[in-house]
């Protein structure tokens, strides 16, 4: 009865001219605001494209000027690139010895973080002792302290030390901000792994060591390249520890070598955003092959601030 | 399981390296900061608390807290709402989302020096984009460092730009885990975009913008690169945080004591705002345990 009723009222309604003229107005007007839509998203879209790059591209075109046209070209085509500023970068300037350094550091903190890290991650995860959630927590506390907090005491120490103004002082410190990060990145990704894998490896007669070394360590790749990138980001950005604990200029890292061109009585534009180009050719390459680790990493609590 | 002793032993041996190159110094820098040393040569005295008194009682260290506070704020609610207006944009379906993502993302993986190179060379009173864009308007360039809120407008608006990525991540990833459904009831009962957004995108992305705000107030409150690169802490300490302040008295006036004292308070502040503000806010388990 009730279902007959409504039934009808539907077809009534349906054949009513008026009613399907409202329909369709309604129809058209839904699309137009779609469009609108649509044309609203993509100009958000661009606005944020121009926001985010814009400032790299200004850059880069700077840098590709020729010395005469740099201060007073405005225009946002490069073509023809002029490399005169990488020229003279590369030789009036401390910057290869910088590269070499700064590459140096960056490969002993990806080499020395990630293995270490493995092996506190992978012992945080599989044995069993006492204050694991203490030791992981502090891992992320270890985040909160002021670099100044570690720099200050450092540059003392050092001194002490005998390791002043050394390359080897500073992978010290690169190592004390990147290994925290690492080892917390690490043990989220051992933890979620199956044991099963390597208590199968271990029926079969390996050892733990074993298992750990043939087993957990390759199915681990993803996360060892994220440990690995965010260790290189660490160490290639960092600017205040290389600020404070290398003196010398041909010890000096890139960011802190380009830096101190800044200070320089006659200002190089081109010669310094050449530099901060190159400085900055490395992690486009990196990103480009890598975004997803770039991503993983970053939501999986990787910071670097 | 048995345990094997080569992994105990890598294990311990890890633990010991970082505990000493991360835990040594943060003792030493507690030790350091009750003692004065002249000079980096000359034995150390002990002055107890003297360089704490001495500290809190310069009227510079104040307002360098001041201008740390103001700074850190300033960025993160630009960052956060930013963060959410761009997240919100490209959660949507459009050609070409994924290489917009991942340009979005640069700016954050830039390293700082470049960012403020960048920021200086734009800015640059002689030969600076800006100035040509100002001149074509018929203005002069304004002096940006020459002033209390410019310089600090400066530092906030690169730190915004540096660090919105990482928000804009994180939300991307909160957005992801709101139910669709919960937006067709919403429609369904008649809700229209903003109340949408009120009602379920905002609730959605509770836990992780409280996860992002403190952390990002945490690396905003630490930070020395962004100020130092751009302003060296002036015009007259008008930029000086607790950080270059810090920095300041370590290596160019010579006090570690004193620079270790400003470190070490500034961390027992920070420390202090994170417990209050993790009892106001708590982190629930599942989010944390990610």
């Amino acid at each position: 009865m009730l279902h007959s009723s409504s039934g009808s009222g539907r077809e009534i309604s349906d054949s009513t001219p008026s009613v399907s003229h409202g329909k369709t107005t309604r129809y058209y007007g839904k699309s137009l605001k779609q469009i609108a839509g649509r044309v609203g998203l993509y100009a958000a879209v661009a606005l944020i494209c121009i926001y985010s790059f814009f400032p790299i591209y200004w850059m880069i075109l700077s840098s590709l000027r020729s010395p005469e046209k740099l201060f007073l070209d405005s225009s946002l085509v490069f073509w023809p690139p002029d490399l005169s500023s990488y020229k003279s970068l590369l030789q009036l300037t401390n910057y290869p010895a910088n590269f070499v350094n700064s590459v140096m550091m960056a490969m002993a903190t990806i080499a020395v973080a990630t293995t270490l890290s493995s092996f506190i991650a992978y012992g945080a995860t599989r044995l069993r002792f006492r204050g694991k959630t203490t030791l992981v927590a502090s891992m992320l506390f270890a985040y909160m302290f002021p670099p100044l907090m570690l720099v200050i005491p450092m540059s003392a120490l050092f001194r002490i030390a005998g390791l002043a103004d050394s390359l080897w002082g500073l992978l010290i410190a690169h190592l004390a901000i990147s290994l925290p990060l690492a080892v917390w990145l690490l043990w989220g990704f051992f933890k979620s792994m199956p044991f099963d894998l390597e208590e199968a490896a271990m029926v079969d007669g390996c050892s733990q060591f074993g298992a750990f070394i043939k087993v957990v360590l390759p199915l681990s790749a993803p996360g060892l390249i994220t440990v690995g990138i965010f260790s290189f980001l660490l160490s290639w950005a960092d600017y205040v520890f290389a600020l404070i604990l290398i003196m010398s200029d041909d010890r000096k890292t890139l960011p802190v070598g380009l830096a101190s061109m800044l200070g320089a009585q006659d200002l190089r534009w081109g010669e310094i955003l050449a530099g901060a180009t190159l400085i900055a050719l490395p992690l486009f390459v990196i990103f480009m092959f890598c975004y997803r680790y770039f991503v993983a990493g970053l939501t999986a609590g990787a910071l670097k601030g | 399981m048995r345990q094997d002793w080569r992994i105990i032993g890598l294990f311990i041996g890890g633990v010991l390296v970082l505990g000493t190159i991360v835990g040594g110094p943060l003792l030493y820098s507690i030790k350091l900061s009750f003692y004065t040393a002249a000079s980096f040569i000359d034995p150390p005295q002990w002055v107890g608390l003297g360089n704490y008194v001495k500290v809190l009682s310069e009227p510079l260290f104040w307002g360098s807290l001041l201008n740390g506070v103001t700074i850190a704020i300033s960025a993160i609610v630009l960052q956060v709402v930013l963060g959410v207006t761009i997240a919100l944009v490209l959660n949507r379906q459009f050609v070409g989302q994924t290489v917009v993502r991942a340009l979005s993302i640069v700016p954050y993986f830039l390293p700082t020096v470049v960012a403020c190179l960048i920021t200086q060379w734009i800015l640059d009173p002689n030969y600076g984009l800006l100035k040509s864009v100002f001149a074509s308007f018929g203005y002069g360039m304004f002096d940006w460092g020459g002033n209390s809120t410019s310089a600090k407008a400066t530092i906030v608006l690169v730190s915004v730009w540096i660090w919105t990525p990482f928000v804009v991540t994180c939300v991307l990833a909160g957005l992801q885990s709101i139910p669709a459904q919960l937006y067709e009831a919403a429609r369904v009962d008649g809700a229209g975009v903003m109340k949408q957004f009120w009602h379920v995108t905002l609730p959605g992305l509770r836990s992780v913008l409280i996860v992002v705000i403190l952390l990002r107030g945490i690396w905003m409150f630490n930070k020395f690169d962004v100020i130092w690169l751009l302003t060296k802490g002036g015009p007259l300490n008008e930029t000086e945080t607790l950080p270059t302040l810090a920095y300041r008295k370590a290596f160019l006036e010579f006090d570690l004591g004193g620079g270790a004292a400003v470190a070490t308070i500034s961390f027992l502040m920070l420390a202090s705002i994170i417990l209050i503000y993790l009892r106001v806010f708590p982190i629930d388990e599942a989010k944390q345990g990610r």
